[in-house]
């Protein structure tokens, strides 16, 4: 698994729908609402937001990778698989991405894991002095308050939590290599953690291919211990760090007025802001509310008429479509197709 | 006062280090003083003890929030638990709860921008404070790396009348930054207590070459024939990571470390360090300050840095447990350009100053208004105070006196290292020391024998035993 992998895959589901730019955006988990739009028409909530920090020049650099093998074009503006490229994608690996439910927060995770593991690997030793491995004031404070009133310096409290964890590990499904690099960053008085320098050096490939498996190990452990009995003291290290509202603060703060009753214009007058902005916002709720009232802005036969024109053509370009149904507005166009999403697959 | 009975009663210690005593009997008489010690040198106990003997709380002000986190942690272990570290990166509900009990804690450590919070002043007003302090105090002064503009800002707070004693603590002040000091923190007739700072154990060498590809063969060479712990100082951050890589060609465990790095490598990096997992590192000047590692042999700069003060303090992290330790400079004609356009590209320029003070004065933001003028971030936090002070010509002149300094700066550098006069001397006369007794292995421009104790290495077994995923746990956690 590589950055040039993951985006071969996220291509060809917007194939030859997007634009270069479109991909970055997605792992980058920009919040704009043509974006989060993307997310659902496309199915690739897995990977948004993945890389918060992804730079341009990386990306481009995977881009031309897949470009120079040949396994994509670009088409105009559009990038799209060539024959040789939907054959790869067949012989993709599976990915276990769940980034619009983590989106970069499972590092705070596993930063507080990392503080955890390291403050009971000394104390176990009776050594009360060491140099926290996670600067973040946050992560500290949450793991003191976590470790309030337990027994810090009973060795069988760390045995305990070792034993949650590798049991976590063993249960999560995740590949022998991720278990590796998952141990290996971890510090305590005995050992200390390895740099992706130096597991890269060790395991061979490069340091961005290391970080996305190391990510995607991430997402395949949080699940197994927020949702279980099982991992009791590993479930409270999790707390939190799922989101817990997928709008925006700002979409949300519309859904509010919206929900009051008030108008999209007079949403846009109460919050002094553009149209555009409260389209992108009712956008998001109706991504995120299967029951959101589509036929409040338009009528049951023209979004079966939308949706049906749109599966005889092939697809979910909005120029197009708009090219059939010229009385629609983008906005209504876009409503339409991600409210209508389920019924197109 | 029996000081030497409460140092053994209340600390556990039979006698002070030097200048200790001094420092508190100058505090306990209620004069303002400024103690230069040398890092290492028991710089807490200076404020401790007053601490424990006067009625109030003591006030200390530190630049960094990990440095203040550390001390506050030590003074706990040490069971002193009136301790509190108040700054802004604490959740609200937790500061609110500490400023609701301030008075109850003897030793409030918070960081400067605290001092502009409107509601924590008020409150600090109000409480009793025996003494304030403030560490790293030269930070009031240098520009660049560490200087810290919050600190410009002491000075407003400290104007209060009938305040208490001030303590200002650095390891290296040479007379400007003295000057600044009393000046910014407004002290009165201030005492100066200064330890020399002198490190006998540690021999300086000049090495001139003509070339960074000279320099490169020079620094594996060393390296490979030579004992560390090491750090190698370099001008960027391309420069470490390329040092680096060479030496790991080598089969030197050594990693790079420089503010590029993501903070979890940074911190793995510095434990390693201190664990002996790696025996070099190739930094920038961000390494140093909170690293405590008291056998590092040898700090070899790959460039020439901007001040005597700051070699003074990069060479200083060597030889801290008193054993012999090497400082080796390497030097080319070409690096006091290098230098001089690193220090000056930090510098906002005439024309940046008056676009951004137009800009502000428009009503840009100041963020957007920096952007436009190209400014750094150290730019823009220093012309920030500045404008609230001073009109747009003050301020020029101001920036042209500093840039105009900091050429001097590295003119002196540059003379200790060419000037061709022995180079403890040289360095400890900048700081305003004499004379003193030269050590056997003084300096290269004294005369350096072979070292022996620098060759004498020895073959550390490669303890690259590898672990399986569940045998790490289990070798961490049991």
């Amino acid at each position: 698994m590589n950055l040039s992998s993951i985006l071969l895959f996220v291509i060809s589901k917007m194939n030859g729908q997007r634009t270069l730019n479109a991909g970055l955006h997605l792992l980058r988990g920009k919040k704009s609402g043509q974006t989060l739009t993307d997310v659902e028409y496309f199915n690739v909530k897995p990977f948004f937001a993945i890389l918060p920090k992804l730079e341009e020049s990386t990306y481009s650099q995977a881009i031309d990778e897949l470009l120079d093998s040949g396994l994509i074009i670009q088409d105009e503006k559009f990038i799209k698989l060539t024959e040789e490229g939907s054959k790869r994608v067949e012989e993709l690996p599976e990915f276990h991405f769940r980034g619009w439910d983590y989106r970069g927060r499972e590092m705070i995770f596993f930063g507080r894991i990392a503080l955890l593991v390291q403050t009971l690997s000394f104390l176990r030793e009776g050594e009360f002095s060491f140099n926290p491995i996670q600067k973040d004031r946050d992560i500290q404070i949450f793991v003191k308050r976590l470790l309030e009133r337990q027994p810090l310096t009973d060795p069988g409290f760390a045995k305990r939590i070792g034993d949650e964890l590798k049991m976590a590990l063993l249960k999560s499904g995740m590949s022998e290599i991720q278990k590796y690099i998952f141990a290996c960053r971890l510090t305590g008085s005995t050992a200390t953690a390895k740099t992706w320098d130096q597991l890269a050096a060790e395991l061979g490939g490069g340091t961005d291919a290391l970080r996305l498996q190391f990510i995607e190990c991430l997402h395949r452990l949080l699940p197994i211990v927020e949702d279980s009995d099982e991992f009791p003291f590993l479930g409270k290290v999790a707390f939190g760090i799922k989101v817990n509202s997928y709008l925006t603060d700002s979409a949300m703060h519309t859904k509010r007025l919206f929900d009051q009753g008030h108008s999209m214009a007079s949403i846009a007058t109460i919050r002094k802001l553009k149209m555009s902005t409260i389209e992108d916002h009712v956008i998001e709720m109706a991504m995120n509310d299967k029951r959101f009232p589509v036929t409040h802005f338009v009528s049951e036969e023209l979004i079966q008429a939308v949706v049906s024109k749109s599966q005889e053509l092939g697809t979910k370009r909005l120029k197009l479509l708009k090219d059939e149904f010229d009385t629609l507005s983008y906005f209504e166009l876009r409503l339409i197709m991600t409210a209508c999403k389920e019924v197109d697959n | 006062m029996d000081l030497n009975r409460i140092l053994l009663e209340r600390f556990g210690y039979e006698s002070f280090r030097p200048g200790q005593e001094e420092v508190i009997r100058h505090l306990l008489d209620k004069r303002d003083t400024i103690a230069i010690l040398p890092t290492g040198m028991g710089k807490s106990l200076c404020y401790q003890l007053p601490g424990s003997v006067l009625e109030g709380s003591v006030l200390i002000i530190s630049p960094l929030v990990s440095l203040m986190e550390d001390q506050a942690m030590r003074m706990r272990q040490n069971g002193e638990k009136r301790v509190v570290a108040l700054n802004s990166f604490l959740p609200y509900s937790e500061r609110q709860r500490i400023m609701g009990q301030l008075q109850n804690y003897k030793f409030i450590f918070i960081s400067p921008e605290m001092l502009s919070q409107e509601a924590f002043s008020r409150k600090l007003n109000r409480i009793r404070l025996s003494l304030v302090v403030i560490d790293e105090a030269h930070c009031i002064s240098q520009w660049g790396f560490d200087f810290r503009p919050d600190y410009l800002r002491i000075g407003d707070f400290l104007k209060l009348k009938g305040r208490p004693p001030l303590l200002a603590l650095t390891a290296t002040a040479d007379e400007k930054v003295l000057n600044d000091i009393q000046h910014y923190f407004k002290m009165e007739k201030p005492i100066v207590q200064r330890h020399s700072l002198d490190r006998p154990n540690i021999s300086y060498s000049i090495v001139e070459v003509h070339s960074s590809q000279e320099k490169t063969a020079w620094i594996k060479e060393r390296v490979a024939q030579t004992v560390g712990p090491g750090i190698i100082y370099a001008s960027s951050r391309k420069r470490a990571d390329e040092l680096a890589i060479e030496l790991q060609l080598e089969g030197i465990a050594v990693q790079s470390y420089h503010a590029g790095k993501e903070q979890d490598d940074r911190s793995i990096i510095q434990e390693q360090f201190l664990m002996g997992d790696l025996e070099w590192i190739c930094a920038t000047n961000a390494f140093g300050m909170g690293v405590h590692k008291d056998d590092i042999r040898q700090v070899i700069h790959d460039h020439l840095p901007p001040t005597i003060a700051a070699y003074i303090q990069e060479v200083g992290r060597a030889g801290r447990d008193g054993q012999p330790a090497a400082a080796s400079l390497l030097y080319m004609p070409t690096d006091e350009q290098t230098s001089s356009f690193i220090i000056q590209s930090d510098m906002p320029r005439e024309e940046e100053i008056r676009h951004y003070h137009r800009m502000i004065g428009e009503g840009h933001s100041p963020g957007s208004a920096s952007e436009l003028a190209s400014l750094t971030e150290t730019g823009k936090r220093v012309l920030d105070y500045y404008m609230e002070h001073y009109s747009l010509e003050e301020i020029l002149l101001k920036f042209h006196r500093l840039s105009t300094e900091k050429n001097e700066q590295l003119r002196q550098m540059v003379q200790l290292v060419t000037g061709g006069l022995c180079i403890r001397q040289r360095a400890l006369s900048y700081f305003g020391e004499m004379g003193g007794t030269k050590p056997v292995e003084c300096c290269s421009i004294c005369g350096l024998e072979t070292v022996k104790w620098l060759y004498e290495k020895s073959i550390k077994p490669s303890a690259a035993e590898k672990f399986s995923w569940d045998e790490r746990i289990t070798n961490l956690l049991g």
